[in-house]
C-alpha cells in the first residue's frame, strides 16, 4: 500500500537523497531500496518514516565504547567481574582467546563477534579463588566427621544397618525421576541379636536376599510411591522378619533331616555305622549296659576327631586338608 | 558476600532443583533474605559494589545458623556420577568438585572416569522411499565419579546444594547416598520375652 506509492514518487528518477536502510522489516521495501541503488549506481538516502518502524522513532546507533578489559588491572578481583554463571563477555575477558575452524592458510576467528565461544558453557565464575571464597562461606554449616568412625570396621560395629538411596538432577520436561523412590537396606545378621534357632530362621524366611558369603540381608523396597514410606516399610520388613524367627511354631518342631541347613553328626547313620564297628571290634555283649557303652565308646578323643573331619567334609565340601583329616582319624579309629 | 550470586543464579536457574534436599538449614533463609541488585552485577564503570563481592559484608544482615538437638544423618559413602556430552566440561566440573570438597575437608576416596556409551541409531535419509540410502547418528555420552567417603548429613547437604547449584548447561547428576544408622530399639530384644514377662507380672 504505502510501498506502492512510494515506489510511484520516486518512479520520475527525481534525485532525492534516500537512506537505504537494511533493518526495514518489509520485504517489499527491501526489495525496491536494493534496487533502486543498483539503477542509479549513486547512494540513495530515504528519509525514514517514522511510523513504520517497528521500534518507534529510531535511535541513533551507539558507539561501542572503550572495552572493560582496558581498565583491567593485573591484581583486580575476577569474582566482581564474573560472581555468577554468565555467558562469554569478550569485552570482559582479557584473554585472547580464539575458537573455531581456522580460515584458509589462517588461524581460528578472534573472540569479539565469535559464536562459538558463547555457546559454550564456561566455567569463568569458578576459579579457583572464587571456590575458595564459596567454600569459607559455606564452613558454618558444615558438621565434622566423628573422630572415633576412623575405619569402615568400627562404622560397622557400631552402625550396622545401611541405607542406600539415589537422587537425580538433570533438566527435562519433568524433574521427578521414579528411580529416586526406590531404598536398598543391607544389614549383617551377625550385628543382630539372634540364637541359633532364629537365624537358622531368618535365613529361610529371607530366601534370596539373604547372601551366605557377606552374611548380609539385603531388602530394596520400591512399592511405595515416597522414599519415606519405602524407608518405612524396609524397616518395618526388618523387625518383622526379627521377631517372627524368634517365635517357635509347633510344626517347626517336625524338622526332618532333610530340612536342616548343616549336617549334624549326632543320630546321623555315621554315628550308627561307627557304634557299630566299634562294638565288633571290642566284642562287647550288646545286651547289657547299651546306653553306657555307647556313651564311653563315643566319648573317646579319636571318635571326637572322626566326628569333626566327617562334619567338615559335610559342610564345607571335600579339600584336600578335610580329606586328609578324615584319613588321619579313619586310622586312627581302625588302629591302623 | 557470597550469597547474593547464589540470589540471583537460583532465580535464573528453573529448569534444575534438588530433589531431596528440603533446606532446613539457614542457607535458604540467607540466600532469599539478600536485596536483589541484578542490576550491578553488569559491571558499570563508575559504581564499584565492593561490599557484594569482596566479603565485608556484617554477620549482623543475616540471621544465626541454628542448631538443632536431632542427630546428624551419618553416611559411609556418597557417589555422584555426573553425565554430559561434552568431555571438556567434565572435565572443568571434575576440577571445580575436587577442589570445593578438599577446602570443605572431604575425603576424596576416588576419582575416576567410567567408559563413555555410545548410542547409535540408523535412520532413512529421506522422507519417501530411498531405502537403501541411510544416515547414521550417534550420542556420546561421558561419564565422571567422584567418591566421598565417611560425611555427615548436614555436609553432604551443604556440598552437594553447592555442586548442584554450580551444575553447568547439558550435564546431568546422580548421587549415591550411603547412610549408616544403629540398630533400632524394636530390634534389639524379640518381644515374646517380653510378653511373657508383662504375663507373668499380670499374674
Amino acid at each position: 500500500m504505502a510501498a506502492s506509492t512510494f515506489c510511484f514518487a520516486l518512479s520520475p528518477l527525481s534525485k532525492i537523497k534516500c537512506n537505504v536502510n537494511i533493518i526495514y522489516t518489509l520485504n517489499k521495501r527491501t526489495a525496491f531500496s536494493g534496487g533502486l541503488s543498483k539503477i542509479k549506481g549513486v547512494e540513495k538516502q530515504v528519509a525514514a518514516l517514522p511510523e513504520r518502524s517497528s521500534q518507534g522513532p529510531r535511535r541513533p546507533r551507539r558507539e561501542a565504547g572503550e572495552p572493560r578489559t582496558e581498565r583491567m588491572s593485573v591484581d583486580q578481583d575476577w569474582t566482581a567481574v564474573y560472581p555468577t554463571a554468565k555467558s562469554f563477555k569478550q569485552n570482559a575477558v582479557p584473554l585472547p582467546v580464539r575458537m573455531g575452524y581456522p580460515v584458509k592458510r589462517g588461524v581460528p576467528p578472534e573472540k569479539k563477534g565469535n559464536l562459538e565461544l558463547i555457546k559454550i558453557p564456561n566455567f569463568l565464575h569458578l576459579t579457583p579463588v572464587s571456590i575458595k571464597k564459596h567454600c569459607e562461606a559455606l564452613k558454618p554449616f558444615c558438621t565434622e566427621w566423628p573422630n572415633a568412625l576412623d575405619s569402615d570396621a568400627k562404622c560397622e560395629e557400631h552402625f550396622p544397618i545401611q541405607v542406600q538411596s539415589k537422587d537425580f538432577v538433570s533438566a527435562g520436561p519433568s524433574l521427578r525421576n521414579p528411580k529416586a523412590r526406590i531404598i536398598t537396606l543391607t544389614v549383617k545378621l551377625s550385628s543382630l541379636n539372634l540364637d541359633d534357632h532364629a537365624r537358622k530362621k531368618m535365613i529361610k524366611l529371607s530366601g534370596e536376599r539373604y547372601n551366605k558369603e557377606s552374611d548380609t540381608l539385603t531388602i530394596t523396597t520400591e512399592s511405595c510411591p515416597l522414599r519415606q514410606q519405602n524407608y518405612d516399610y524396609a524397616l518395618y520388613l526388618l523387625t518383622v522378619l526379627y521377631h517372627e524367627s524368634w517365635k517357635m511354631e509347633e510344626w517347626e518342631k517336625e524338622k526332618t533331616r532333610a530340612d536342616m541347613e548343616e549336617y549334624v553328626w549326632e543320630d546321623s547313620p555315621s554315628q550308627k555305622n561307627i557304634l557299630e564297628t566299634l562294638l565288633r571290634m571290642h566284642a562287647v555283649e550288646k545286651c547289657e549296659e547299651d546306653g553306657g557303652v555307647q556313651k564311653e565308646l563315643l566319648g573317646r578323643p579319636e571318635v571326637e576327631e572322626y566326628k569333626d573331619s566327617v562334619t567338615k567334609l559335610k559342610n564345607e565340601g571335600e579339600n584336600e586338608c578335610n580329606i586328609q583329616q578324615y584319613k588321619d582319624a579313619v586310622k586312627k579309629l581302625l588302629n591302623i | 558476600m557470597a550469597a547474593p550470586m547464589w540470589m540471583s543464579r537460583s532465580l535464573r536457574v528453573l529448569s534444575k532443583t534438588i530433589q531431596d534436599t528440603s533446606l532446613k538449614l539457614c542457607v535458604q533463609r540467607r540466600i532469599y533474605t539478600c536485596h536483589g541488585q541484578p542490576t550491578l552485577l553488569r559491571g558499570c564503570s563508575s559504581v564499584h559494589p565492593v561490599y557484594l563481592h569482596t566479603g565485608t559484608v556484617s554477620d549482623s544482615h543475616f540471621p544465626s545458623i541454628t542448631v538443632t538437638d536431632e542427630p546428624d544423618t551419618l553416611f559411609q559413602k556418597l557417589t555422584v556420577l555426573v553425565k554430559g556430552h561434552d568431555r571438556a566440561v567434565l572435565d572443568s566440573y571434575e576440577f571445580f568438585a575436587t577442589l570445593a570438597a578438599k577446602e570443605l575437608g572431604l575425603t576424596l576416596a576416588k576419582v575416576f572416569e567410567p567408559r563413555k556409551k555410545i548410542e547409535r541409531l540408523t535412520l532413512l535419509k529421506s522422507m519417501h522411499i530411498f531405502k537403501k540410502h541411510r544416515v547414521q547418528y550417534e550420542m556420546r555420552t561421558h561419564y565422571r565419579c567422584i567418591e566421598i567417603q565417611r560425611i555427615t548429613g548436614s555436609t553432604a547437604r551443604v556440598f552437594l546444594e553447592y555442586i548442584q547449584r554450580n551444575l553447568p548447561e547439558g550435564v546431568a547428576m546422580e548421587v549415591t547416598k550411603t547412610a549408616i544408622e544403629t540398630v533400632p530399639e524394636h530390634i534389639q530384644n524379640p518381644m515374646w520375652n517380653q510378653q511373657k514377662l508383662e504375663e507373668q507380672d499380670s499374674q
